[in-house]
């Protein structure tokens, strides 16, 4: 009996930790919250704007139960009568400081204030990252799993025209937008370092393929490697030193580690057909798209030997992946016919467990990329003409989708 | 997807759609205690770019040379042809021969001193890396059919678009098809 109970126990404690099928179960009734615009005078159309920037976080965060209705209130009074029943409010202002903007927060719950604080901008085109900003305390101060991926920035390649891109910074809602390469086609941008302040993408409008490398914040630019055919930078390492890539310098697609100090390169793969996508895991391991089986799947390979061993036994065409210590989520065709409308979805396993958890229902859900922390998943999401990007609360079962209002997305990285 | 699920998701991505600026972001970060606001100290400064980043286009394919054959290298490009593909295959059909040695006789003939560049393109279904190493084997396999028509294998440069350069846009498989193609490029 004893056994019996401790196998149960033991099966319980390992299931919890697997997030493959770890979801946070939300009591029915999650707390109501309100959200006051108590700004005395200050650009009205900003305003509304960032009532609906932080109303979105705030449902993004997935533990509040948020009112859409937009009500004015003084900072300083009680809440709105029309709020009186919520279980918690928020109260923001804007106002001017000199050329730059205060954002002051409050958050008050059954009638007391049990946080403060102040933000300030020297741009108000970056309000939204307040808006993040503040989502993110708000979570802290109720206790939930970190968010901090909110904060980050996102960089994509958005297709403007035939073999036309831009590389762009902006936010995980699209709201903030900055172009920081422009002319010809530039594709699979990715951060470099965790200060997100340089970025390496690949330029395809000369000879050859040729990895750059830009630093976001002098301009600066630094052509690091040419090849003939096919050079992708597909993952960088934690620290910033490593990069996989994908390299084709005789015409056949294989899998290079590239040093960004000592500048060495490494030939990991070495196969005839396709291998791309690589993706450092925990360890000296990696995973990465082949078709060594006559289609695309996703195999995994140590550094320090030759075996290379198959990671997904479900999908048709697993194309795309990303990994995040022993986690993998892949993108897999589900339906024979290759053309249908319900052709591409995500799924998530674990190196550690036989679970498969599907976290996209419909459309074509593309590139997906791990947060750093491993608790969301940023994708591409295509659905007739509309290109989007969907983040995916992994912990709630969740999907957010923010469509891109011009263009098409290529590729992203945060 | 549920309903809830999806009128959420749906709700949000309205909400969302807003204004964009081009600036230096830049936020200052500081707590106060839990029921004084306290003018921030401790300045945390995040910066993502200015506003006069804008890395040009760089390319190797431009020359004085170039501009001079411009117009009769142009005028034979236009005269080559795409190659096409089925879905997710690399190898030349059949039915594609007769424009492959087209281009061959072109190649070996009137464009003689010209570089040639095979351009791989895939269609729409898939924005990933695979896509572009499909491209890529299917530029692969045109250059392999001209270095066996006694094209010099230093005369070819290859690149893959992967589904970046479309030649048609509509949602049909006709024109998914034609998106599945090597185009060739000459160049000086």
């Amino acid at each position: 009996m004893k056994v019996i109970f401790i196998s149960i126990l033991f099966s319980l404690v390992a299931l919890a930790s697997d997030a493959t099928i770890e979801v946070i179960k939300q009591s029915q009734r999650m707390p109501s919250l309100a959200v006051e615009d108590s700004t005395d005078s200050y650009d009205k159309s900003l305003n509304k704007k960032f009532f609906k920037a932080i109303v979105s976080d705030l449902k993004v965060l997935s533990i509040f139960n948020v009112s859409n209705t937009y009500v004015k209130n003084d900072f300083d009074d009680d809440v709105d009568v029309i709020n009186m029943k919520k279980d918690i409010v928020i109260k923001y202002s804007l106002e001017d400081n000199d050329g730059s903007t205060n954002v002051n927060l409050k958050i008050i719950r059954g009638k007391k204030a049990i946080f403060q604080k102040r933000y300030k901008i020297n741009r108000t085109s970056l309000y939204i990252f307040v808006a993040h900003s503040m989502a993110y305390d708000i979570n802290k101060v109720f206790g939930s799993n970190d968010v901090a991926w909110m904060k980050r920035k996102v960089v994509i390649s958005r297709l403007v025209g035939r073999g036309e891109s831009e590389i762009v910074l902006t936010d995980y809602t699209l709201t903030y937008q900055h172009v920081v390469v422009r002319g010809g086609l530039n594709v699979f941008p990715k951060f470099l370092n965790n200060k997100q302040n340089e970025i390496v993408y690949t330029n395809l409008s000369g000879l050859r393929p040729t990895l750059f490398k830009l630093d976001t914040l002098s301009g600066k630019s630094q052509k690091l490697l040419t090849s003939d055919g096919l050079l992708i930078c597909s993952d960088i390492s934690d620290d910033g030193k490593e990069a996989l890539l994908s390299m084709a310098p005789n015409g056949q697609s294989d899998i290079y580690k590239y040093n960004f100090y000592t500048k060495k390169l490494k030939r990991i793969t070495k196969y005839k057909g396709i291998d791309v996508n690589a993706q450092f895991m925990d360890g000296n391991t990696i995973a990465f798209v082949s078709n060594r089986l006559g289609y695309p799947n996703v195999f995994q390979k140590n550094l320090d030997n030759n075996e290379v061993d198959q990671m997904v036994y479900y999908g048709k065409s697993n194309s795309a992946c990303s990994a995040h210590n022993e986690y993998l989520v892949y993108k897999a065709r589900e339906s024979k016919n290759a053309f249908s409308a319900n052709t591409f979805n995500l799924h998530l396993i674990s190196t550690k467990s036989d679970f498969v958890r599907r976290l996209t229902a419909s459309g074509v859900n593309d590139f997906p990329r791990f947060s750093k922390d491993g608790r969301a998943v940023l994708f591409i999401k295509n659905y007739k003409n509309q290109s989007a990007i969907g983040v995916i609360r992994l912990e709630y079962n969740k999907n957010y989708l923010f469509p891109l209002n011009i263009g098409k997305i290529q590729s992203m990285d945060w | 997807m549920n309903k809830t699920l999806l009128l959420a998701s749906t709700l949000v991505a309205i909400l969302i759609l807003s204004g964009c600026g081009a600036a230096e972001p830049t936020i200052d970060d500081t707590a106060g205690d839990d029921k004084k606001t306290e003018v921030p100290t401790d300045v945390q400064t995040e910066s993502v770019g200015s506003d006069d980043i804008v890395v040009g286009e760089e390319t190797g394919a431009s020359s004085d040379n170039a501009k001079t054959n411009d117009t009769s290298m142009s005028a034979l490009e236009n005269k080559m042809n795409p190659i096409y593909f089925d879905y997710d295959k690399f190898k030349i059909k059949t039915s594609q021969e007769d424009s492959l040695y087209s281009n061959v006789k072109m190649v070996n003939g009137d464009a003689k001193n010209f570089m040639i560049k095979i351009e791989g393109n895939c269609d729409e279904w898939g924005s990933d890396e695979y896509n572009y190493a499909l491209g890529l084997k299917r530029a692969n396999a045109v250059k392999s059919a001209l270095i066996t028509q006694n094209v010099k294998a230093g005369r070819i440069t290859m690149v893959s678009y992967g589904e970046s350069s479309p030649v048609c846009n509509d949602k049909t498989q006709k024109c998914w098809s034609k998106n599945r193609r090597v185009d060739f490029k000459l160049l000086p």
